[in-house]
């Protein structure tokens, strides 16, 4: 019901100033991006949306606005990094890191298995029947601390 | 006064160096006399950085403006509940604040283990006076909170007006709170290297300052967010600062630490992980510190800004050096029989789960050094900021909540195909239709949908597993529902508790959610007694309202709110001037419902306040973040609530860990 109700007429068709300020950021000094700058008289972020409204209501694309900027102010107006050069890197690492970190576990998980169960432990013992048996065990305890 | 808080923090450094001597000695020679020194020279550490954080106090409620700190931090004029709070509002004042918790933190862990741990204590107690020498080392000689000031100015320069909020009140200690207080599960690792007592016993006799840790971990953050939701006046509550990245990395790394110990609790694996996991979560704790006060990277939090990054970098590498050499000193000894036996078992969704936390800790900790690294190699300076965490850890969000959903209904060691379609058909069918319901409400987002429908998927399988549990009673105990529940949860708190915190997590997941991707704004100019429209919601100017005090003028806005013609509410969004610091603020009006929020800003004013600017946002289902923070903040007191049982296997494990040792020492024939 709530999912259903809630964003429905809220979805926008085309880029807002939020949206298109969102890609760049304050010079102030402030390190937010123009749409979030917390300065209510910024001399940068202020003028900015107001240019930018103009752009949008041309008919301006926000690739096309970022363009521009990144143009006018060079690299670091952009409130992400580009993805040419060594920027790359920046999208990458996390992943690739992730990646490693999935086949380091992967390499261990067949090193375990491979290796020998200690006495005892069949598969089987650990199958769970009607109740989880971990369920069945603590209510046991409790039952046995309450007689 | 301030000469009473310099004495007491040179006497607390002397202390807590002595602690050390005492401690370590103590351990080695076998000698309780110096072990007990040396845990009361921990607690007269306390008594005297406590009589300094009083001197301190004592100078910002009197506005004693002889001392530098209250003069640049303080204010006549500034209301008595901010002097309060201006001794964490500047940078001498935080750090003494945070060596106060520290004392506090370790007087109490002493304390605990005055018994208990005999062999490992005073090494963990060690490690803590160590942590605290360093800060109280750069009280004395570094940054001083009792530095005086000439000439004495009449007036002080205020608190930044961003501070003055009852969110930042309550923030900061929050934060340190969880920051200083995973100290003491650290010390214990640390201390479990090197007297080579590497069971599970350090893991169970902190267990609850983890959770402690965790929990003000969460709730610094979730006060952060609100703080900035109510403050910046921009309609959001994170803007992946670095200084919030700073403070979610530990929380993430701590949350990967609490999921794998129970591994090691349970299957005796992971011991490496583990101790590297708490080594990692303090490390991050201080590389907080150090990029909120080092000003390497620019950031929203500028005011906290200083020159000590160099000693907090020289301290974080060094931290790391030894403990990682501890580790591989240790690491022959840390190896487990390890027994590992299907992909579909909870040791497995366990470790993808730490895999996948540790991996989004590490993207926030990338983008966040990397405008330093591209100035470095390139010579060129970028910004790394919301769309780059936005869209590398969106995909991560989406997996972790995946396993959220995942990992509590397999079992351990495996489980079988069979199984698993009994325990995940319903909830399966929930997502499903969540996500169906979704995108024919009209979203067509294809991230708003799947995250809408995983969160109902991982809503179905708590409700499976709350389910199970409560029929189980019943069968077994003979309990009506209502007891079983709450009988459920009371017994196996642990556990329960657990589930309630994922709920809270789904429910910060889908405010997330809704506000990041169907924020509708408006921004206009009306006269008095015009309207205009946001949503389903008209807002009226009604007026404006003007009051000035000593401390500040305020335009206060009267905005009737209407909805379906029907007026539900009259909000005040108002414009602040802070007479001391010469800086405007914003004072946003926000009205929220579980629906949507609706979140008013004075953005200008024209024409005598006849005419007014506003900024206005409608989010949707942004309540549900903070309801969502409030039921994760209720599931940890569930957590850590005494527990019988829990206290039995600590006192088990540890007498296994005293018995393991005594035959060791019997076969090798002889004690020390």
């Amino acid at each position: 019901m709530l999912l259903a109700a809630a964003p429905r007429a809220f979805a926008a068709a085309r880029p807002t100033v939020s949206q298109v300020s969102q890609g760049l950021t304050c010079q102030c000094g402030c390190g937010l991006t123009v749409a979030n700058c917390n300065h209510p008289s910024c001399s940068f972020s202020v003028p900015l949306r107001g240019e930018i409204e103009a752009m949008i209501s041309h008919g301006e694309t926000r690739e096309q606005i970022l363009a521009y900027y990144r143009h006018k102010f060079g690299e670091k107006i952009l409130s992400a990094p580009t993805t040419e050069g060594f920027n790359l890197l920046a999208w990458t690492m996390p992943f690739a890191a992730i990646l490693l970190g999935g086949g380091f576990i992967a390499l261990a998980f067949t090193r375990w298995r491979n290796g020998p169960l200690p006495a005892g432990k069949s598969p089987a013992a650990s199958e769970p029947s009607a109740f989880d048996s971990d369920l069945r065990r603590r209510l046991e305890n409790e039952l046995k601390e309450n007689r | 006064m301030p000469d009473l808080g310099k004495l007491c923090l040179l006497v607390a450094l002397i202390l807590a160096v002595y602690s050390i001597f005492a401690n370590v000695y103590g351990a080695r020679r076998g000698r309780g006399d110096f072990i007990l020194s040396g845990r009361h020279a921990l607690w007269a550490m306390c008594a005297m950085v406590t009589i300094a954080v009083i001197a301190l106090w004592n100078g910002l409620l009197r506005s004693d403006f002889t001392l530098e700190y209250v003069a640049s931090y303080s204010s006549t004029t500034l209301p008595t509940v901010y002097k309060f709070t201006s001794l964490w509002g500047g940078q001498q004042g935080s750090l003494l604040f945070w060596t106060w918790l520290l004392s506090i933190f370790t007087s109490i862990a002493a304390f605990q283990n005055r018994r208990r741990n005999p062999d490992t204590a005073p090494y963990a107690l060690a490690v803590m006076a160590g942590v605290a020498i360093f800060f109280l080392f750069m009280l004395n000689f570094i940054t001083r909170p009792f530095d005086l000031i000439s000439p004495v100015p009449i007036e002080g320069s205020d608190l930044n007006p961003l501070l003055q909020n009852y969110w930042m009140a309550i923030h900061p200690p929050s934060l340190y709170t969880g920051y200083v207080s995973s100290t003491i599960p650290f010390a214990f690792g640390a201390a479990a290297l090197i007297t080579a007592k590497l069971d599970d016993s350090w893991i169970r006799s902190t267990r609850r300052w983890a959770i402690f840790s965790w929990f003000f971990l969460t709730l610094g953050n979730m006060f952060g967010a609100r703080w900035a939701y109510e403050v910046l006046g921009w309609g959001g509550y994170w803007a992946w600062d670095p200084v919030e990245n700073a403070a979610f990395m530990p929380w993430l790394v701590m949350t990967a630490y609490l999921h794998s110990v129970m591994i090691q609790e349970r299957k005796d694996m992971l011991k490496v992980w583990n101790l590297a996991l708490i080594g990692l979560a303090f490390s991050l704790t201080l590389f907080g510190t150090f990029i909120t006060r080092s000003g390497v990277i620019s950031s929203v939090h500028s005011f906290t800004q200083s020159g000590l990054g160099p000693y907090f970098l020289a301290f974080l590498i060094a931290i790391v050096t030894c403990y990682t050499a501890l580790l591989i000193w240790r690491s022959p000894d840390l190896r487990s029989p390890a027994e590992f036996e299907s992909y579909l078992s909870r040791e497995a969704a366990f470790l993808f789960n730490n895999l996948v936390l540790v991996g989004i800790a590490f993207a926030v900790f990338w983008g966040t050094i990397f405008p330093v690294l591209s100035e470095w190699v390139r010579g060129v300076k970028i910004t790394v900021g919301p769309p780059f965490f936005n869209r590398v850890n969106g995909p991560l969000a989406l997996a972790l909540i995946f396993l959220m959903g995942v990992g509590p209904l397999i079992a351990w060691r495996r489980t079988t195909a069979d199984r698993l379609l009994r325990s995940f058909a319903a909830p399966v069918i929930l997502g499903v239709s969540a996500g169906l319901v979704a995108i024919l409400s009209g979203i067509h987002e294809w991230y708003a949908a799947t995250g809408f429908s995983l969160a109902a998927f991982v809503l179905g399988t708590i409700i499976v597993e709350f389910r199970r549990g409560v029929s189980a009673r019943r069968h077994m105990v003979s309990e009506p529902p209502a007891r079983a529940l709450v009988n459920l949860v009371a017994k196996n708190n642990r556990r329960y508790g657990g589930y309630i915190i994922h709920i809270g997590v789904l429910a910060a997941f889908v405010g997330i959610i809704g506000s990041s991707f169907f924020k509708v704004e408006v921004k206009k100019s009306v006269a008095i007694g015009e309207s205009f429209t946001i949503g389903s919601f008209s807002l009226k100017y009604l007026g404006l309202d003007q009051h000035e005090n000593a401390h500040l003028e305020q335009a206060t806005a009267r905005l009737a709110m209407m909805h379906d013609g029907r007026e539900v509410t009259v909000i005040n969004p108002a414009k602040l001037f802070y007479k001391r610091q010469q800086q405007p603020a914003t004072a946003v009006a926000i009205r929220s419902t579980p629906f949507a929020d609706l979140y008013v800003v004075l953005a200008g004013l024209d024409d005598n306040g006849n005419r007014a600017t506003f900024e206005v946002f409608l989010t949707p289902l942004v309540f549900w973040l903070w309801a969502g923070g409030l039921l994760m903040a209720m599931g940890t007191v569930v957590v850590m609530w005494p527990n019988v049982r829990e206290r039995a296997a600590i006192a088990v494990a540890i007498g296994r860990s005293r018995a393991e040792e005594y035959a060791g020492e019997a076969a090798s024939g002889g004690g020390r």
